[in-house]
């Protein structure tokens, strides 16, 4: 019986509990449908993906704040040097490696150490200290979504996650780019054998995923705060929405990103926030060990 | 002289984490990043139970490596069944899961504040408090965890391990049960890590957090990656070079938090480009 009056007597927080959850899983699907866009034409854990988040989100600090540009120009120069990053990365360290036909534990290693330093270059250039890109912006309205209450920039963040899965839906499925990438996803060598040019479509789609986790880490910014480990945040939840949703699976790791919201939410209902990192990889492990593919992916051979 | 020595027992606690790791990483083929969870795990034990109860550092530190093995046993039952790149995920999620448990159990941990005035080790009323005699103990726990790893590589139960990091569905095919190998690899690493982390915390004789995170274990990893997967000879070159090396950054004159950052730096940059130019490492047998 007390466990039912326990649950009844916080139900008023339920609208926000919903709220925030939607608001997670916005966030989440950002990385996670741009980390499985990667990862579905190159096979490896691209630990580097989320540092990118935090990249353009200090961009986005330095041009609007330091230099006190205008807000679109700030958000636009932190998308492009994020998706800049992301291709010089490819270039520099993943295409060299995949030439020589390394493991993908090998691809793994490198771009755990890429985020290592990228990280503390930004820590170097900024100091690790946690500032906020909200004066940025101003003061801004909220929605009250019967009792929840979202603020514009989440609007606009839960607004973005759909918009990029409407848009990689159209260019996964519309375009020639799309086959082609399908194609790469499929099978690299065949993809290679019939023709395309397989290092200018994994090129671009780092381009086309660093700039969605750009994306993400200015949003992340101006909700919360930024700080250097902000992107390793990112990666971790993104990643796990990747493996609950179906690793490589765009549509997936949307999925997985918004169940993830609404489990970390719901989950620290009647225990502290600080907990939320802790429940995330024990519903990583729980998928891990009894549904590996993921939700939408396939068996892996 | 007196940086020297400390440099010396920085070198030997770094050296038993990398000799442990390379168990699990070099000679099982097994991505860990959990490594700095079990490191944490035996400096809390230390430093708790001799704040907290009349044991001395030595029964402590039995108690500690028991804790990090029966931790290291529970989460090995779940890591065990990966491999590969899902392997190291996993373990990374726990080495968050025990860092968060470190910083947010306050009543346990005190979180961030961390634990100060950890005593110095004493047996029969000889107390290590001297940083030349501790570097005896640290070298004398260094060289029990070498033959110890020497002797586990060269067995029976060794070439298993070996045979897994090759291939692991044929062993299995043998009829071995490679699961239990993993797990029995993955507790005696963590026992092993556990003696560094009670010698970090009655070293310094403050522990926080900080001490135990991700970072921690992506450092020990370019540690045993730049000796050489596969060789013990290696994780400890590959200890004494990175602990040294960032040394120099200090004699440049950065300030202690532009120095930890570029320290930073030089193991991602270090990582990245062994993985181009040198996979093997210095001195290594195997490759990722």
């Amino acid at each position: 019986m007390w466990a039912v009056s326990l649950i009844l007597g916080n139900m008023d927080i339920v609208p926000q509990l919903v709220v925030n959850s939607v608001i997670a899983g916005s966030l989440y699907a950002l990385i996670a449908m741009s980390f499985n866009l990667v990862f579905g034409a190159t096979r490896f854990f691209n630990l580097s993906h989320g540092v990118l988040g935090a990249v353009a989100a200090y961009t986005v600090f330095y041009v609007g704040i330091t230099l006190k540009l205008p807000l679109v120009v700030a958000i636009i120069g932190g998308v492009v040097v994020g998706a800049a990053v992301g291709y010089g990365l490819e270039r520099l360290i993943y295409r060299p490696l995949r030439k020589r036909g390394a493991s993908s534990l090998v691809l793994l290693v490198a771009s755990l150490g890429a985020f290592t330093a990228i990280e503390a270059v930004i820590a170097i250039l900024f100091t690790s200290q946690f500032r906020t890109l909200s004066t940025l912006i101003g003061p801004t309205g909220s929605l009250n979504l019967g009792g929840g209450i979202m603020t514009y920039v989440q609007v606009a963040m839960f607004s973005s996650a759909v918009g990029v899965l409407i848009l990689l839906w159209l260019l996964l499925s519309r375009t020639s780019f799309g086959r082609a990438v399908r194609a790469v996803s499929d099978d690299e060598e065949v993809a290679k054998i019939v023709g395309i040019d397989t290092n200018k479509i994994i090129g671009l789609i780092f381009i086309v995923g660093s700039a969605i986790a750009a994306l993400a880490g200015i949003f992340a910014g101006i909700d919360t705060g930024i700080e250097p480990r902000m992107g390793f945040i990112l990666l971790l939840k993104g990643v796990i929405a990747a493996i609950i949703g179906g690793m490589g699976s765009v549509y997936g790791g949307f999925l997985g990103a918004f169940i993830l919201g609404f489990a970390e939410n719901f989950g620290i209902w009647h225990i502290s926030g600080e907990w939320k990192d802790a429940i995330a990889f024990v519903i990583l492990l729980i998928f891990l060990l009894f549904r590996p593919q993921g939700i939408l992916g396939k068996k892996r051979a | 002289m007196e940086y020297l020595v400390h440099l010396a027992v920085v070198f030997a606690i770094y050296a038993i984490l990398a000799v442990s790791l390379q168990l699990i990483v070099g000679f099982t083929g097994l991505i860990s990043l959990a490594h700095a969870a079990f490191y944490g795990v035996g400096a809390y034990s230390v430093a708790l139970i001799l704040e907290n109860t009349g044991f001395g550092f030595f029964p402590a530190l039995v108690l500690g490596i028991l804790m990090s093995a029966i931790a290291a046993f529970l989460i090995g039952i779940v890591l065990s069944k990966f491999r590969d790149d899902y392997y190291a995920l996993g373990s990374l999620g726990f080495t968050v899961i025990v860092f968060s448990i470190f910083l947010n159990w306050q009543e346990l941990t005190r979180g961030p504040l961390g634990i100060p005035g950890i005593n110095r080790p004493e047996l029969f009323g000889f107390v290590f408090s001297e940083n030349i005699v501790y570097l005896g103990l640290a070298l004398v726990l260094l060289g029990l965890c070498y033959v110890f790893s020497t002797f586990v590589t060269k067995s029976s139960f060794g070439r298993a391990l070996q045979a897994i990091r090759e291939d692991e569905v044929a062993l299995s095919v043998f009829g071995y049960h490679t699961s239990w190998f993993k797990l029995a690899v993955f507790v005696m690493g963590a026992g092993m890590a556990a003696i560094a982390g009670g010698l970090f915390a009655s070293y310094i004789t403050f522990i926080d957090p900080s001490s135990f995170g991700v970072p921690e274990s992506v450092f020990m990893l370019s540690v045993i990656i730049l000796g050489g997967l596969g060789s013990l000879r290696g994780a400890v070159i590959g200890a004494l070079v990175l602990v040294l090396l960032p040394e120099a950054l200090r004699f440049v004159g950065f300030t202690p938090d532009i120095a930890a950052q570029m320290r930073q730096v030089i193991y991602g940059l270090m990582l990245v480009f062994l993985m181009l130019y040198r996979p093997q490492g210095l001195a290594g047998t195997y490759r990722l």
